[in-house]
Order: structure tokens, then sequence, then C-alpha cells
């Protein structure tokens, strides 16, 4: 498994980044951590529809945003707000979406992220298309795909794979190995070794990462999108991370696994490493933590205030979202509807 | 202008959009090479090349789901599935995504794309190859079903579809590939995408349908004006959304109606038409509006498709109980 | 200013949560998103964030209580603050689980119960009519119950619904009269008879509201269609009734029976209808129906109005015959006893006011037909025959149609050819 970084902070070799970039990461991770916080108190204090937490598994979604193009395509699932927001999604339109507003989808003008696949496996195939149409019209553009272990028992996992090898789109499939599909675990998933061995049966690269070393994770879809990019086709990477929460708001992990193990995995918690390692490098202080930490709750306060100030959607928006034009029955249907 | 039967304008339409519009692809199994296994596709890769034209693996989800993708991204994909007995797979791509993603991201997103289905009976195939089951697509919200029935609204509606900003479910009734022709210019024209064709006027009873079963259709009108008696006939041409307009005008006109369609009865668009008719002009209507389709059963094999098919007989059967009301 | 910060549902199918223990207790300091209280759903102990920052001023319950949904679950603000009521916080979906699975959604506890005793079936009428038809019949204040059908399978349609109008309306209004008529007043029903005018009421100067029976307004609605759809066009005329009188006389001494009138007027008039079908027809659209049968209506004075019975194939019937249906026709109108198809489908109109005393009048056609004579009463009056004056029993005879389908010169023709039978009934007899 490729890794940089260990656990404890401790760099294997020569760290390929620099320590600008990994305070950046860091804050970025901080910040990320505070959202999805934020999230859950909100949704216990009845102010978020069901919320789908990604405590643990910032490192993988920040270090693969990081590693992308900003026009570069986004297609990733209901878990994935910190890779979304790294990638240009802002906060407030991600809540939005979680009080149930459609135009929390509406991601801003070149901020090329589809709003979050909410059916499981449905949406790598689309990252496949998106990044062949790019390179069709001759961009240099890649669709980076974000989707977890249990998608990969999905009919279109294996269909994205075949059509992304076959037609050598610059796709990059970015598997977060958590370790459970709500209650099921990874090892009943599927009776490969490794999620990423998988790439072999495609014809494609693929590569095992700790997921939880933001580094590492950095470097190795950096390095795969940059292949894409020069025409080598799609690569797998598969990001060994866990799910510290629960699936979601209404899930209760207590009913499937040991605390223990989420114990264990808070030890090699993504931003406690990073802590270490740049406390070692001189490049964190109490002080800049705390006010990493005042910037952050700012910014997502900023956001929910902003989410929470959405007037409630209009009648007439739900049938004026169908097609460019509402057809004349639908019209009828606001008529009746809007009485 | 050239004579042309309805494969023949369906070639020819995808040739013009190919030439017109460089963002216009075509994807699907058997269509480069091969032309197609209806030849729909016939001569287009060797004139467009392997960047507009794509044989892919055999795999409906993943032709319709790197369409929608493409279709995202600015190109302007026409996605072929074979038949509309093998879209089953494909479906989920379809209402969960294709037809959702302009109202998921409030138009931030779109999918301008085409799906072309051959489909519907009469031809003496193979299980699963017969199917009429357009009203799986009719009843989602955000898609458009289109179904020609001529040559040349074969054309003028594949190109209006290809134009279309949003997806189009565009059924191919196979029967009539190569059972009708006429004039169809050889220029680009575009047939509107919604409403009905009034191809006969009448006073008497209307005829609705669509597809293949135009043909029968047809003769049955044929048929009774040879009885005196005066026949409107409305080729509906799109599924969804429905031309209410026509469909009540002509119902209020002549105050009978007999839909037929090969799908199977229960759930079919007759219904939906007739629920429309009564809720509109229900005090213009001198009797029942009558419903000639499909059975409630599966699709029969070569041997019993006679059985199955709406005939002339029954058409005629079910407007002469209309007459008498 | 203190804020109130309700229990929400947070998605584990709440209505209500025990709480378990305060985290925060009264007076203390608690910030925005710290866990104040942990409460406990149906299966697990979930900890609930303060949304607020300031001092927890009032727990909503104990530990150990358990509260609802939506009521106060704590108040924080400043020490001394009163509470209020929070701004209501942004809407959200409010999802639930069914604890054993965790889903997206939400699901009401609500349960509808199941067994409440049903709702008693209502009866439903059997009548059998086209949407179009039933409207018309509404519109007309027909009782489809009443009506026969003729259409297929019994079903009503439109001309039944016509015909039905027209047996309950036709009633001529006759010219004042030197004799005074005595005239039925309409009374709400239940009605205990005609109420002759001038008869003694309890003097009162307030205007009374009474509402019509439901005759009367189909009447009153029959009236109004008529009038509002058919040009009318009346044209009148005396008879020399002396030897239409004389046969009667004869018919009556031989066969021991007053002879009615109408009998021998419904015989004269036959021939005629036969010569001038536009008058035995109904104007349908641009079509006109010429009836192939005559069923003549006969206007019959009951106590609720006037009832129009009518006699089914006149044509096929001698005097006599028609002498007992009137009669019979007459009573069961009084009676109220007719069937449907006794008092619907005339196809011709006569209306015999001489029995009240009428004269000339404007007869009103029933919808559904194009004609109709009204017959008024013979007085001796002075007349010239070959140029010399004499006393004659005239008859007077007031013939209204439709100006749409008959125009004057054929409306004179056939008052002509009447006029002839009834002046000498040998004519029609010999048919």
């Amino acid at each position: 498994m490729f890794s940089l970084i260990n656990p404890d902070g401790t760099v294997r070799d020569r760290l390929p980044v620099t320590l600008e970039e990994m305070r950046a990461l860091y804050a970025d991770m901080v910040e990320a951590r505070t959202y999805d916080q934020k999230c859950m108190a909100m949704q216990r204090q009845g102010r978020l529809a069901t919320y789908a937490p990604f405590e643990g598994q910032e490192a993988a979604q920040i270090g693969a945003a990081a590693a992308i193009r900003s026009d570069d395509w986004v297609a990733g699932t209901y878990r994935d707000a910190a890779l979304m927001w790294r990638a240009g999604y802002p906060w407030d339109l991600l809540i939005a979406g979680r009080t149930g507003d459609e135009r929390g989808g509406k991601a801003p003008e070149g901020v090329n992220v589809l709003p979050p696949s909410i059916t499981v496996g449905g949406h790598m195939v689309h990252a496949v298309g998106l990044a062949w149409a790019e390179r069709l019209q001759g961009s240099d553009r890649v669709a980076l795909t974000s989707f977890g272990d249990g998608a990969t028992s999905e009919g279109d996992f294996h269909e994205a794979m075949n059509f992304a090898a076959v037609f050598k789109t610059p796709t990059v499939f970015l598997c977060q190995n958590n370790q459970f599909a709500i209650s099921y675990p990874r090892s009943e998933q599927t009776k490969a070794t490794s999620i990423a061995e998988k790439a072999d049966g495609y014809g494609m690269p693929g590569v095992e990462v700790d997921g939880n070393d933001v580094a590492a994770v950095l470097v190795a879809v950096r390095e795969a999108a940059e292949s894409a990019r020069n025409g080598d086709g799609p690569a797998l990477i598969e990001a060994v991370t866990y799910r510290l929460g629960p699936h979601t708001t209404s899930d209760d992990p207590g009913r499937y696994r040991d605390e223990a193990e989420a114990q264990e995995w808070r030890q090699r918690d993504p931003l406690i490493r990073i802590r270490i390692l740049l406390e070692k490098a001189g490049g964190w202080t109490p002080e800049w933590q705390e006010e990493l930490e005042t910037r952050a709750a700012a910014a997502i306060e900023a956001a929910v205030a902003t989410a929470e100030a959405l007037p409630l959607p209009t009648v007439d928006e739900m049938f004026e979202r169908m097609f460019a034009e509402p057809t004349s029955s639908l019209r009828q249907q606001l008529d009746e509807a809007g009485t | 202008m050239s004579v042309m039967t309805l494969a023949q304008a369906l070639n020819g339409a995808l040739d013009t959009a190919l030439d017109a519009d460089d963002r216009v692809v075509l994807l699907g199994e058997d269509i480069g090479r091969s032309g197609g296994v209806f030849r729909i596709t016939d001569g287009l890769l060797e004139k467009y090349g392997e960047n507009r034209v794509f044989d892919t693996p055999v795999a409906e989800s993943g032709i319709v789901g790197s369409a929608f993708g493409m279709a995202i991204a600015g190109l302007r994909p026409v996605a072929e599935i074979q038949f509309l007995g093998f879209s089953y797979p494909a479906y989920d791509q379809v209402i969960n995504h294709v037809a959702r993603i302009r109202n998921r991201s409030a138009h931030r997103f779109t999918a301008p794309m085409v799906i072309r289905i051959p489909y519907g009976g009469g031809i003496g195939a193979a299980e699963h190859h017969s199917e009429s089951t357009e009203a799986i697509y009719t009843h989602i919200p955000g898609l458009k079903v289109v179904v020609p029935s001529t040559p040349h609204d074969a054309k003028g509606l594949l190109l209006a579809a290809i134009e279309d900003p949003d997806p189009v479910i565009f059924l191919e009734p196979i029967r009539s590939y190569r059972a009708v022709k006429e004039d169809v210019p050889d220029i680009y024209y575009t047939e509107e995408i919604g409403p009905a064709r009034v191809e006969r006027h009448g006073k008497d009873i209307t005829l609705i349908s669509w597809g293949a079963m135009m043909k029968e259709t047809r003769a049955a009108a044929t048929a009774l004006e040879e009885q005196g008696v005066s026949v409107e006939v409305l080729d509906l041409r799109t599924l969804s959304p429905l031309d209410t307009y026509s469909i009540i005008s002509s119902a209020e006109k002549t105050g009978r109606v007999v839909v037929i369609h090969e799908a199977p009865r229960t759930g079919g668009l007759g219904g939906e038409i007739a629920a429309v008719i009564q809720e509109q002009a229900l005090y213009s209507l001198l009797g029942p509006v009558r419903r000639v389709t499909g059975w409630d059963t599966v699709f029969p094999l070569k041997r019993s498709e006679g059985h199955y098919l709406p005939s002339v007989a029954r058409i005629l059967q079910a407007a002469e109980q209309t007459l008498e009301d | 200013m203190a804020k109130e910060f309700r229990l929400p549902d947070i998605g584990e199918g709440l209505t209500e949560a025990e709480i378990v223990r305060w985290l925060v207790a009264e007076g203390e300091r608690v910030e925005a998103d710290q866990p104040v209280v942990e409460v406990e759903t149906d299966k697990a102990v979930v900890e609930i964030p303060s949304p607020y920052a300031g001092i927890v001023l009032q727990h909503g319950g104990a530990e150990g209580e358990t509260l609802a949904v939506g009521s106060v679950l704590v108040v924080i603000g400043e020490p001394g603050e009163s509470s209020v009521p929070a701004v209501p916080l942004a809407p959200a979906e409010q999802p639930a689980v069914a604890s054993a699975a965790p889903i997206v959604g939400t699901i009401s506890e609500v349960a509808e119960d199941l067994s409440a005793p049903p709702v008693e079936a209502l009866e439903t009428g059997q009548v059998k009519a086209l949407p179009i038809v039933r409207k018309l019949a509404r519109e007309m204040g027909v009782d489809l119950n009443q009506v026969v059908g003729s259409g297929p399978g019994g079903r009503i349609t439109r001309e039944d619904v016509l015909a039905a109008v027209g047996a309950a309306a036709g009633g001529p209004l006759p010219e004042p009269e030197p004799q005074p008529a005595p005239e039925p007043e309409p009374e709400p029903a239940p009605a205990p008879g005609p109420q002759p005018e001038g008869a003694t009421q309890p003097a009162s100067t307030e205007d009374v509201r009474r509402p019509m029976s439901r005759l009367r307004r189909t009447i009153a609605a029959n009236m109004a269609r008529s009038w509002a759809e058919i040009p009318h066009v009346t044209t009148f005329d005396d008879i020399d009734a002396t030897r239409l009188l004389e046969i009667r006389s004869a018919l009556g001494a031989r066969y021991e029976l007053k002879l009615p009138l109408e009998a021998l007027v419904v015989k004269a008039v036959i021939p005629a209808l036969e010569t001038f079908p536009e008058f035995n027809a109904t104007l349908d659209g641009d079509d006109l129906i010429v009836h192939g049968s005559h069923h003549i209506g006969i206007a019959v004075d009951t106590p609720d109005g006037l009832l129009v019975a009518v006699i089914r194939d006149a044509g096929s019937k001698g005097v006599l015959e028609l002498a007992s249906e009137v009669r019979r026709l007459g009573e069961g109108a009084k009676a109220r006893s007719l069937s449907p198809d006794e008092v619907s489908g005339q196809t011709f109109t006569v209306s015999n006011i001489g029995a009240l005393g009428g004269g000339h009048g404007t007869p009103i056609v029933p919808p559904g037909t194009t004609a109709i004579l009204s017959v008024g009463r013979a007085q001796e009056k002075a007349i010239v025959i070959d140029g010399e004056l004499a006393i004659a029993p005239v008859m007077p005879l007031s013939l209204s149609y439709d100006h749409r389908v008959i125009d004057g010169g054929l409306g004179r023709r056939f008052m002509a050819l009447v006029r002839e039978n009834l002046e000498e009934p040998a004519l029609f007899l010999a048919g």
C-alpha cells in the first residue's frame, strides 16, 4: 500500500510535497472536519435532513481534490462533501442540498462538480462520458469519480471501468474504501484481495493507497490525473480509510461493529498525523490551530446562515425545472397546483 | 427530395445531423462497422470516422451512462439501444439520472441526448424483441418520448430530438422500417416534437394511434370511409408530452374516439388518452372511448403473434360499436 | 432575549423522548453546538447539541421525564431574561428511521385505526344515460328515474328527456274572459287542494316566500326554455261548432257517456298532421325529425299544475277509444298515477281550455314539438251564413307553432284543414 506519512506523523522517505502545501492541506482538513461536526449537530437540532458524515475520510477527499485542476470534472457521492468543496462547490450549497432544496445542486459556473449521486454506483459511468467528451472536444480535462467499497459491487462499476479502459477515457476512479457499506463489511463485499487489483481485470493501472495519508493520496491522484491528461487513459485508486462515524445520522454503528475497532482507527486519524508532522517541521503552533478553527467555524457559520436564509421554493420552480421550457401539460398542471 | 423508407429517412437524418453539428456523436452496439442491425447507421462510420461513431461493448447501462456524461460535457450524443426489450438494464440510468439532472442541478447541468430504440412486434422475432413498453418511459417526468410512423416524420422528428435541449427517447417501429416509403426532403428540416398530425379529417369518428399500428389504423379508416363514415385519423407522433389539444379538439368534433396501440392494455397510453378525453370533453362524447390494444399477456412468439396484435378487423369492430352508440 | 429550543424530531422516528441526563445544569453556560442533554430514542441514547450559546435558564423536564417532540427542551439566554419563543429555525425535512434499518425519509408514527366501522354504502341510481343527456336532464329539471329510456339497453336518450320535459309543460295562457274562471293556485307540497281566488285567508300584509313545487319548477323551466328557443307564432280561428256538438251529443246518448271534446278534436287533427307532417315533428339541431306515429298530448288541469298526458298512437284509435283514453288519462293525471311513457313523448299537443271558459289564447309550444292547438269554449254568437245572420256555437281555436319550421302559409293551411274537419266531422270520422 502506497503511503508517505506514517500514522505517528513520521515520514517514510522524502516527501514530494512542500511544507506550504502540507499546511494548506491541513487547514482544508480542519475546515472540512468543522463542517462535518456542524452538520451532525444541526441534524440533531432538527435543522438538517439525514446527513452522511465523512469523519475520518478527510485526507482521502481533500488530497484527491487538491490533486486535480479547478476545471476538471468531479462526480461523487452523498458522502463526498469535503471532496466537492475542495473542488469548488460552496459549503452553503452543500448544506442547502441537505435541507432538501434543489438549488443546492446548482454548482457555480465554471465549477464542473456534479450534484452528489444518491444512488450507489450509478455515477461512475457518468465520469466516463464526461472525460470521453472532453477528449473528443480536444480539451485535456479529466474526470474524477469518487465512490465507496460498496459501489464496486454494482454492475455499473463494471460497465464504467470497462468502457473507460476500452475507450481510454481520461477518468480517475477513486474508491474510498472506508470498510463499510452501511453495515456490510469490506471483507464480505468482495473476495478480491484488494479493490485496486480489480483494475487488472479491465486493463488499467490500479494502486492501493493509505487513504488517511493526505500526501500519499495527493501524489497518487495527481499522477493518475496527469497520466490521463496525457492520453494514457484511466486508472483506479483505492484509498484505504475508515468511516469513523455512522453511515448516516439515522444509523447506529454499535449494532454491527466493535467500538474498539473504531477507536483503533482513531489513532490513525488523518488530521493528527499531519499536525504532528507539521509541528515537527515547525509548521504548526497552538495559536495557528486556534486561528484555523476560528476561521473554519466562521466560514461554516456563514454558510449555514446563507443556506438557512433561502426562502422556501415556490411551486412554479418545481414545474420549471423539468425541461428548458415547460410543456403545455406542465403549465396546465402548474395552474391546477398553484390554486 | 427522394423517395425513402423509414429506415433510409432515419439514416439520412443521422447523416444530416453529423454533418451539421460537430457535437453530434453516435454510440451503440454494432452501429459502426456493421452499420446497425437494422442498417439505420449504415455508412456513417466510414463517412464520419471513429471519433464520431462508436461501436461499444455489450453494456446498455454503460452506453446510456456514458452518453449522459457526454451530453453534460457539451456533446450531443445519439445512443442506440438495440431493442426496447434490452433497454431495461439502462432504465436506472434513464430515470435516475438522464431524466433528472436538470431538476437535480436546477438547470446547471442538462442532458441534451437522444436514445434511439427500435421497438414493436409483428416481425416474428425471438422473445423480448417485440416489446412495446413505451408506458414505462412516458410515465417518467423529465423525458420526452417520440414515435414516428412515416419517413417524413422520422427524419424531421429525429433532427428535432437531436436539437432538443432535453433528453428524448426516440422509438422506431421496426415493422415500419422498410414497409412505408414516401418523398423526403434531402435538406435539414425538423418536425416539432409535441403536436400530433391529423392525417385525415373527418366528423363521424376519430381513430388515434401511433407507430406501426398506423398501418392498420389507416386501413380501418379506409374501410369505414367506403361505408360512408367520415373518419378522422390522428397520428400522435409524440407520446410524451401528449398533444391533448388535438385529442380534445377531435373528440369534441366527432364525439366518438377509438385508440389503437399494440402495447398491453392495462396502464397503456390508451388509458391516459381516455382519461384526458373524459376530463375535458365528456359532454361531447356520444359513447365511450374504446381502446384496441395488445393484451395483458407477454408478447407471444411468432406463431401466436396473430392472436396478439390489433388487427384491422378488431379496429373496425370497435369503431362500429362506437358508431352505434 | 432568551430563546426556547424545542425537542426536534431528529430522525429516529421520534414523537417523544425521555430525558436521560442533563449535560449542562441550569445556570451553567453552554456554547453553540455543545451537547446539552442526552435523550433516549427507541434504541439509542443520543446527545443533542444546543443551537445557541448562553446560560441554561431552564430545563424543559427532569431526568427520567418524557417530553413530546415540539415541546420546550431547554431555554437559553442571559440571567434574568424571560423566555420568548425563538424565531423558528430554518425549515428542514424531518427524516425518521425505522430503528431496524436506516432509510432516508419520514414515516408517520400516527396509525390510522382501520377497525373503525365502515361507512354505509349509498344507494346509487341504475339509470343509464350518456353524460350529455344527464346534463340536459339536470338543466331541464327532469328526474331520470321517472323517465323510460328508449335507447339501446333501456338507455335514456336526449329525445326521452325532451319528451319528459314536454309532458310537464305546454299549458296555454288564457285570455281574460268575462266569466270568472277558477284558477288553481300552485301550492307548496304537500298541497291539500286548489285555493280559489278570493278564498278567505287570514289577513296578512307581509310578503310570503313560497318555494315552488318540483312540478312547478319543471313547468317553469320548460316554459322558459320554450320561450327562449322557439320563435312562436299563433294563428287564430273561430269555427262553427254546430255539427261537432250535435255529433258529440248523439254519440253520448247512444253510448251513455259524456264524450270528452278532446276525443273529437284529436280525431279531427290527425288527418291534418298526416297532411302537414311538420306539425308532428321535433327539431333537432339542423334536422327535423318527422315522427312516424301520432302521440297526442292532452293538457290536463290538476291541482298541482298543468300536466300533459299522452295518448299514444292516437291515429290508430277510434273516437270511443280516444274518449276512454282521455278520461283515463285525465283521472290518472289528477291522481299523479300515470307512468312515465304516459306523460312524455308527445308529438303534438291539444289543449282544451274551454273547460275553464277560455277563448283564444297564445299557447306555448312544448319543447321537443313544433306546434300546439288550444280549443276554447264554444259560445253562442252571431255569425253570417250564406249572407244571413244566424246564431251558432262559435268555438275559438288558437294554433301556436315553431316559426323556424312552419311558415305562416303552412300554419294557415293546417288550421284551415282542422277547421274544415271540426265543422264537418264526417270528414274525419270516415277515416
